[in-house]
């Protein structure tokens, strides 16, 4: 031991009083943060690891959460026993907080500046003018453009990676000596998460900051945490060094943590996953060797099959209104000329970056959206003009499965209303007992029991929902799916189980998927063939097994380069 | 685990706030009385002489006797009827209208839109008791004119609501899924978003309900509203005459009923606010 740590969490417990009892969040954790060190808390949702950053932050909500055990050391003084007052001073002061949605974070009818401006008034007694001075430097270090200018902005009027960064600047405003950041890259694209990570990393370094980072993706902390502590169920299952974490990693969970995010390049035919590595209570698995063994999509001899679907010169554009009485002045052009070509039982993964047009180009091959010109061409034919009963038709056959699991099912409706409404619209299998059959075998398929079939949404978790979703898609047996950043709302874990099934499902009904994601990895997995879209355009399109060794595009190389690399860079450490 | 559905857990959180219950134990006395007065249980001899005039209250008459010598309890209690009636009364009239209308401007938006709003706002910008008294002098005095002037003046907040509420829930995706599966129009609007906006109908008809109650005091309390009927109004109206002689408990019997019911509403409001609306709920 050279020196106390900054902040040392003893066997803390965290409990939750429910309506159905009392809760155990938080079971005896206990980690230390050196200073000037960066530790990774993992977990999947629910693990608890956003609960204990609430606990340090004196966040936790009263009267429901109580912490029955343990002490919070920082510097040596147990925050447990402070009183509110003396935690308003800590907290934004020793130490701060980022959050996970930056769209919500902050207060809409404040200037950025005066946002930032707001926490040194508070904490540093700064006169208005030094504190809006000091706001735009901070607005410069964090990498944001025209400080001077961005600083007047309403967070509006800012994309989501310099709100994220705008955050930061708030964070570090008062020079914290610990910073908590809690998922500040999941909301983000993969190309904006890395410079964010970048620059958490070199913040870090200039501030001599120590620095709790939470995740749920092992791969995104590789570049940026010295330690790594694993939660899963409320416990800590693994504390060790990131490198040591990276390369042999002990417990089983992590094991199944670091193999279910796919990689760039050859995957097993099915993503491992946790439970591919640990039983239901915990045990050690054995992983089967083909399991592990990597597929070659190349070796694959293709078929000759028919082209389901084809999409000629397609635009949709959006109008811009404008001008005292709100006229349209001129078209956003969404979708802007795409052009492709998919088989049947193939599949087409489009990627690129929010507001690329990637989902308004699937909606509009459904005709959820009105295309302004070219065609769709979909077994043969035209469908670009076709109404009412022939549209209609159209629907049993092709489906879509959105991106959020929780708001894509209705509330108000238990899941055999749900998966049995489509063959009421479509008028399909009689009597309410044979679509209850239909709905429970397809049900099943999915991997969830045909007795929680009376529930509703609300008492599923993200992944089951999505299942849900996927097996409503799939009542009406369609030839043709589109999944729009279907796994991007999941855990990477849960992520790895809704892919695999994905690809059993179009194994057993021959489905044809475009799959549209931000992520490279994930599409690189699961498609025969990708689309990287720009502007509203396909720049680049080749063979999923190639595209990443041979991209020809510099954006689709900076897309590339984005992706988590799942392991360490800087040398292991020497703390104990 | 217990299958819930969202309505449970409401009344589950209803359940758990004591004052709530309260106040819909009030609530319910109320309505209780109003039926059982309506059908002639109680109260159906409050014409009656019941003693001389104007006495104080005592043990035989808890609220004492009005000038002709009629029980000022059973007044009260006659007066309740017509209250609670002119509730029902206004949201069976404004329920449909205001949902509906909502619903439409919300959900189709552009034209149909603005031809809804412009009419709501036009409704809206001339003072709720004006258009009251209006509706009243051309239908002509009675309960009857009270009824159609409360419905016709409360459906407007209502269905701005509704309209808001069903504007935000189109973008969503169960919505967008609907249509995916083929739904049309009418499905996507009454089976998927009504059912996710029906809170919004039940918290404001408590809170409507109170107001009904109001307008109907005021507009008998200016010789509009009920005739030849005893209502809290009416009472009201006569109790300024009386008070000069010192003669305080019509006043008092009155504004008492009327002050409970509507505490007992406001409360209750409140409560399923928070018991219904999920933006308030802690998730």
């Amino acid at each position: 031991m050279t020196s106390l740590p900054l902040l040392s969490v003893r066997d803390l417990v965290v409990e939750f009083q429910t309506g159905e009892g009392i809760v155990r969040a938080v079971n005896n954790v206990s980690f230390d943060i050196p200073q000037g060190k960066t530790i990774g808390i993992v977990g999947e949702s629910g693990s608890g690891k956003s609960v204990t950053s609430l606990a340090v932050m004196g966040l936790l909500q009263k009267p429901a959460g109580k912490i029955p055990q343990g002490q919070i050391l920082f510097e040596g003084q147990d925050l447990l026993k402070y009183n509110e007052d003396q935690m308003r001073k800590i907290r934004g002061n020793q130490i701060s907080m980022i959050f996970q949605e930056p769209m919500t974070s902050l207060n809409p009818v404040f200037k950025v500046g005066e946002q930032i401006a707001e926490a040194l008034r508070i904490h540093k007694n700064l006169s208005k003018k030094e504190a809006w001075e000091k706001a735009v430097h901070l607005m410069n270090q964090v990498g944001i453009p025209h400080p001077e200018i961005s600083a007047h902005k309403f967070p509006h009027e800012m994309s989501g990676g310099q709100k994220q960064r705008v955050m930061i600047a708030m964070a570090i405003s008062c020079e914290p000596k610990l910073l908590i950041a809690d998922e500040p890259t999941t909301a983000l694209d993969v190309t904006i998460q890395k410079q964010v990570l970048e620059l958490l990393y070199k913040l870090q370094q200039e501030y001599r900051m120590s620095m709790m980072f939470i995740t749920h993706d092992l791969g995104v902390i590789g570049d940026i945490a010295d330690d790594v502590v694993v939660m899963y169920r409320s416990n800590v299952v693994e504390k060790n060094h990131a490198s040591n974490i990276f390369m042999s990693a002990q417990h089983p969970y992590t094991k199944g943590l670091l193999a279910c995010r796919p990689k760039l390049g050859a995957n097993p035919k099915r993503l491992l996953t946790v439970s591919d590595f640990m039983t239901e209570d915990g045990q050690e698995k054995i992983v089967p060797s083909e399991r592990v063994q990597v597929f070659d999509k190349e070796s694959v001899i293709e078929k000759d099959e028919k082209v389901l679907l084809e999409v000629k010169d397609l635009v949709t554009q959006f109008p811009i209104k404008g001008g005292l009485f709100g006229r349209t002045v001129d078209h956003f052009k969404a979708v802007n000329g795409v052009s492709f070509q998919l088989k049947k039982g193939k599949t087409l993964g489009l990627v690129g970056e929010s507001g690329c047009g990637k989902t308004t180009l699937g909606r509009t091959i459904l005709r959820l959206v009105e295309p302004a010109s070219g065609n769709i061409i979909y077994d043969g034919k035209d469908i670009t003009h076709v109404y009412h009963e022939e549209l209609r038709q159209l629907r049993r056959k092709m489906q879509i499965i959105f991106q959020d699991p929780y708001s894509s099912l209705n509330p108000r409706m238990t899941i055999s209303d749900i998966l049995t409404e489509p063959l009421n619209i479509h008028k399909i299998g009689g009597s309410r007992a044979e679509k209850l059959d239909m709905a429970r075998e397809l049900i099943e398929k999915v991997g969830l029991k045909s007795n929680q079939m009376s529930r509703y949404p609300h008492e599923f978790s993200g992944g089951q929902r999505q299942r849900i979703c996927i097996a409503r898609a799939l009542m009406l047996k369609p030839e043709f799916v589109i999944c729009d950043e279907s796994v991007s709302a999941l855990d990477v874990s849960i992520q790895a189980q809704v892919l695999n099934l994905l690809l059993d499902l179009q194994q057993e009904f021959g489905l044809t998927y475009v799959f549209i994601s931000h992520d490279l990895s994930v599409v690189n997995f699961i498609a025969d063939e990708v689309g990287v879209m720009y502007a509203g355009k396909i720049i680049e399109m080749d063979k999923a097994s190639r595209i990443y060794k041979n991209a020809t595009q510099e954006y689709t190389r900076s897309l590339l380069s984005a992706i988590p690399k799942g392991q360490t860079k800087q040398a292991p450490t020497l703390t104990v | 685990m217990k299958t819930n559905t969202l309505w449970k857990d409401a009344f589950k959180r209803l359940s758990n706030d004591k004052l709530a219950l309260v106040a819909l134990v009030i609530v319910c006395f109320y309505f209780l009385i109003a039926i059982l007065s309506s059908l002639g249980f109680v109260a159906s001899g409050w014409s009656q002489e019941v003693g001389a005039s104007n006495l104080a209250p005592s043990m035989n008459h808890f609220f004492g006797t009005d000038i002709f010598g009629r029980s000022v309890l059973l007044k009260v209690i006659r007066g309740t009827q017509i209250a609670m009636s002119v509730g029902v009364a206004a949201s069976i009239i404004a329920i449909p209208i205001g949902v509906i209308l909502g619903a439409l401007a919300g959900y189709f938006g552009g034209w149909v839109d603005d031809i809804i709003t412009w009419f709501y706002t036009t409704f809206s910008s001339v003072p709720n008791i004006m258009l009251l008294i209006s509706i009243t002098l051309i239908l002509g005095k009675g309960i009857f004119a009270v009824y159609i002037a409360l419905g016709a003046t409360s459906w407007v907040t209502l269905c701005r609501l509704i309209r808001g509420e069903v504007m935000k829930h189109k973008e969503r995706e169960y919505v967008q899924a609907a249509g995916a599966i083929g739904g049309g129009h009418l499905r996507k609007l009454f089976r998927h978003i009504l059912p996710n906006v029906s809170h919004i109908i039940i918290i404001n008809t408590s809170m409507q309900f109170q107001i009904a109650i109001k307008s109907e005091v005021i507009l008998s309390y200016l010789g509009l509203g009920v005739q030849g009927e005893p209502s809290w109004g009416t009472m009201i109206d006569d109790a300024k005459l009386e008070l000069v002689r010192g003669v305080w408990w019509q006043l008092a019997g009155a504004t008492l009923a009327m002050f409970l019911i509507l505490l007992a509403f406001n409360i209750l409001g409140d409560a399923l606010r928070d018991a219904l609306d999920p933006k308030l709920k802690g998730k």
